[in-house]
């Protein structure tokens, strides 16, 4: 039947119209404005507003500042180099995978190195650069035998971003190649183009929306990452989100924090809008569904092919380079000094260390199962039923994900630091932050998942007699638990993970494993936090393994929902 | 085996829709119909004609804008449709993937809170009914398309509904698959004599399984009635050039009598054994259908050119060239000693009865 009554009664959707499906939308509202639309209130109060009058003396002067503009700058130049570098690594490696016949063999091992990065602390690629490249680095100083060595700055800032973020242009751009049928160059190939020419004129024109995606997303990974900058990119090399971090930490002046944690947000949202047009735009590749399929034809020959396939083995070989190293400084006495072997820097680790691996895990599993939850009920209310709110709520609640960590952060800090909501030292407030900032993934989940439900599997249910509550249980509810796992699974890496905005967070009472971590870098206390980081890796591959085996069990045959960590 | 078969009444109900860019469509216009109880209706029509939201809105999917909706004497125009006691067979199948066979079949009955013995042996008869019977413990996406529209149907028959809706739920399947399913669903619906309705686009299919036939257009019911009514005689124009293929040729009523009737067409005066339906004077149109006429080297009748002809094995199509119409002819069984060529001149020869006449409007 004609497509537009499909699209319509796609409208006409269940609406149960009771006191709890009121109270219900009314309390998530609620909890969205509190810890969504309040703190950016907050901060957009605290950075403009002054004795309640709107005073943009202090931002003028916030932008005027040569320090601050050349943070701005910097951290454009950044992410603007990241972005490319990034996106031209993952094309090599989705290509590689996707084109070159005997990379298939080795494919699940580059989608394991690249995994990696994806799920670790943020600062892993950072802290085994500097112990690679630092002063005292394995390469530099025992290798190379350079004194006096500068790791800090643009280069290794930039070049860990990259290597760090990469793997997010792979995931983005893979699916997009697998899906432009071979057949495609091979028409190209037998009108008597050459290989090159069929790549250039056709495959390449079909991905470069997928590239411009994957180089926005990359561009704002780096433009919000704080990690990183914090630790590679010295004094002379400050970027917007470090910046602001000192300004709050080390001046105590928040008002400047919040003025240049929005600077910021101009780049960011710019950032966002971009890509919702790239991804509006991209109509034009038709996904077949066949992925994986041998190709018939070469795409490329036999000596490009291998060139491309060494170089790809040859970045994931830095990656485990890097890893390797990250566990040998974890388990000898004093990494690029004392190389004895020894496990004390896991005794510190779960002795004087043990609070913080204990709050975390607590802050970790409370958040877990409330960003599930938190998740599917966003997700099934503006994916499946209608009420006049639907399109705002789903725009509020990406906001926190959408946000650089450091706007997030210094937004709750200003929140909820006096009543009435005096958060600020609790373990709620860490809690929070990352179920509003990571629940998101859960949400987008469970709205994909939904697209694969057709509606009439609800309209058969009701055929059958079963009420909207007995359908939402026995039919739904089964359906999409597969997102309810995955919302579960990124809360928890992120709690793991994450720093950017629970910096600002983080009291006596309550510490997380990666400010530990950062803490042991200022300290030079490099073994425990090699150790620490070890550690954050094995429980996060763990956990996120076993869930991935959950979901496939979960996930009803004909539906697909993506892996945790992609 | 079923409850007493019930008969099923749309009273005058629309369906409009509020489009953003084409404002508001009415699908369904001031629709009315009545199937018996126990019959097996189909509606036919094209693609947006509104006979699928006629369906939807008798399943209670959707809410007509107006008119009421009867289940015997029943008012079920407000029920939702899980009050209605329906069964719904869809064209996707709509079967939950999550769920075995038998889970799928036993829906209906654990929502209805039956006892375990009595679902086990209804699910039982039912995928036995449906030759499915060994299969429980399959998942769906281990079937093939015949075999999970068989569970849909088994599904849609557990619960002993007292209406049976069918929303095209053989498209999806093969042309060989689609004749047999089709039988299945009449023995079947015979079997259990619950009211049926069938929404379809395809001519033959309708013609094959029904009772009736409703054609509709442009959200209402052109003609209702038999396959054999609605062929030989259609009511409109519509009808007659979508139920098979007809020749609608414009004339003129020279003399209108008791079951005489004489018109001047395509240059000729035919006299038929029918009641003109406008007076003596008045334009008329005939439905002619292809296999009623007969092509001749001579004799009475207008003559014309032969433009094509196209062999299909059991006939033999002609377009012939008359004046300013094209007329098609259908020689059934065709050999090469009577067959035409083209560009050859021939007679048209007019049957005098198996036409139908329709007034100018």
């Amino acid at each position: 039947m004609a497509a537009f009554v499909q699209t319509i009664a796609a409208r006409s959707s269940v609406r149960p119209e009771t006191w709890l499906w009121r109270g219900g939308l009314l309390g998530i509202w609620l909890l969205l404005l509190i810890f969504i639309v309040y703190p950016l209130l907050m901060l957009f109060s605290r950075a403009f507003l002054d004795d309640g009058h709107l005073g943009l003396q202090a931002l003028g002067a916030a932008i005027s500042a040569p320090k601050n503009l050349r943070a701005l700058g910097n951290s454009l130049l950044l992410a603007m180099m990241v972005g490319v570098a990034g996106t031209l690594l993952g094309l090599i490696f989705a290509f590689t995978v996707e084109r070159v016949r005997s990379a298939r063999r080795v494919s699940r091992l580059i989608d394991f190195f690249t995994f990696l990065p994806l799920i670790s602390p943020p600062f892993t690629t950072s802290i085994a650069f500097v112990f690679s490249f630092g002063p005292r680095g394995l390469i530099t100083y025992e290798l190379l035998g350079i004194k006096n060595v500068q790791v800090y700055g643009l280069t290794s800032t930039f070049a860990a971003e990259t290597l760090t973020y990469f793997p997010i242009a792979y995931l983005a751009l893979r699916p997009m190649l697998a899906s432009i049928s071979t057949s495609l160059e091979e028409a190209a190939f037998s009108l008597g183009g050459s290989r090159w020419y069929a790549f250039r004129t056709v495959t390449l024109p079909l991905v470069i929306p997928a590239l411009a995606n994957a180089f926005l997303l990359l561009f704002g990974c780096s433009l919000a990452d704080f990690a990183t900058p914090l630790i590679l990119a010295g004094s002379d090399f400050s970027v917007l989100p470090t910046e602001a971090y000192l300004q709050i930490t080390g001046l105590f002046d928040l008002k400047s924090g919040a003025i240049l944690s929005l600077l910021l947000l101009v780049p960011a949202g710019l950032v966002f809008y971009a890509q919702e047009r790239v991804v509006a735009g991209r109509s034009y590749v038709t996904v077949t569904g066949k992925a994986g399929v041998l190709a018939q034809h070469d795409s490329v020959s036999g000596i490009a092919g291998a060139v491309l396939l060494g170089f790809c083995l040859l970045v994931s070989a830095l990656i485990v380079y890097f890893y390797l190293l990250l566990f040998y400084a974890s388990i000898v006495l004093a990494f690029g000094a004392n190389h004895t072997l020894t496990l004390d820097h896991y005794r510190v680790i779960f002795s004087e260390g043990l609070p913080a691996i204990r709050d975390t895990l607590i802050i970790a599993l409370i958040g877990m199962p409330l960003g599930g939850i938190y998740g599917i009920t966003i997700g099934y209310l503006v994916g499946r039923t209608t009420f006049i709110s639907r399109k705002a709520m789903e725009a509020v609640s990406m906001l926190n994900y959408a946000l650089p960590g450091t706007i997030v952060g210094i937004a709750y800090l200003l929140a909820f630091n006096d009543e009435p909501l005096a958060l600020t030292g609790t373990a709620a407030i860490l809690i929070a932050c990352y179920v509003f900032r990571y629940s998101p993934i859960g949400i987008r989940t469970t709205v994909a998942l939904l697209q694969q439900i057709d509606r009439s599997m609800e309209e058969a249910s009701a055929s059958l007699g079963a009420g909207s509550l007995t359908t939402f249980r026995r039919i739904m509810l089964p359906l999409i638990l597969p997102a309810f796992f995955a919302g579960l699974g990124v809360v928890f890496i992120r709690s793991m993970t994450a720093i950017s905005a629970t910096i600002f967070l983080v009291s006596i009472n309550w510490t997380l494993i990666t400010v530990k971590i950062l803490e042991n870098m200022t300290e030079v206390a490099l073994g425990p936090a090699a150790a620490f980081s070890v550690f954050v890796i094995v429980v996060v591959v763990l956990v996120t393994s076993m869930l991935n085996v959950l979901l496939q069990r979960l996930t009803a045959p004909s539906l697909r929902v993506g892996k945790i960590g992609a | 085996m079923a409850a007493q078969s019930i008969e099923i009444r749309l009273q005058g109900i629309s369906a409009t829709f509020h489009h953003e860019r084409r404002g508001d469509i009415t699908a369904v216009k001031n629709l009315d119909l009545e199937v018996r109880p126990g019959e097996f209706l189909t509606l036919l029509g094209s693609s947006g004609c509104g006979k699928t939201t006629t369906l939807r809105m008798i399943a209670g999917f959707q809410k007509p804008s107006s008119g009421r909706i009867l289940f015997g004497d029943e008012d079920v125009t407000r029920l939702a449709a899980n009050q209605r006691d329906i069964g719904f067979v869809f064209q996707n199948y709509a079967l939950f993937p999550h769920l075995s066979v038998f889970e799928n079949v036993a829906y209906g009955l654990r929502v209805k809170r039956q006892g375990a013995a009595l679902i086990e042996s209804s699910v039982d008869a039912g995928l036995r009914q449906v030759g499915l019977h060994g299969m429980d413990d399959r998942m769906i996406n281990e079937l093939s398309g015949g075999q999970q529209q068989r569970v849909a149907l088994a599904r849609a028959i557990a619960i002993r509904p007292r209406v049976l809706l069918f929303d095209e739920p053989l498209s999806n399947l093969d042309a060989q698959l689609r004749v047999q399913m089709r039988s299945e669903i009449v023995r079947l619906q015979r079997e259990l004599a619950i009211t049926t309705i069938y929404v379809t686009h395809d001519q033959e299919e309708a013609m094959a399984i029904s009772d009736r036939i409703a054609i509709m257009d442009s959200g209402q019911i052109a003609q209702i009635g038999t396959a054999e009514q609605l062929y030989l005689r259609p009511t409109s124009r519509f009808v007659a050039g979508f139920l098979g293929s007809a020749n609608l040729l414009r004339g003129t009523v020279v003399a209108a009598e008791s079951a005489k009737t004489v018109i001047d067409i395509l240059g000729h005066r035919w006299e038929l054994a029918a009641n003109s339906p406008v007076a003596a004077g008045r334009p008329v149109d005939a439905v002619i259908r292809p296999e009623a006429l007969t092509l001749a080297k001579q004799g009475a009748g207008p003559r014309g050119r032969v433009e094509s002809r196209t062999y299909y094995g059991d006939k033999a199509e002609y377009l012939v060239r008359v004046g300013d119409e094209l007329i098609q002819a259908v020689q059934w069984n065709p050999s090469t000693e009577d067959a035409f060529s083209d560009g050859d001149q021939v007679c048209v020869q007019l049957p005098a009865s198996s036409v139908q006449l329709l007034a100018v409007d």
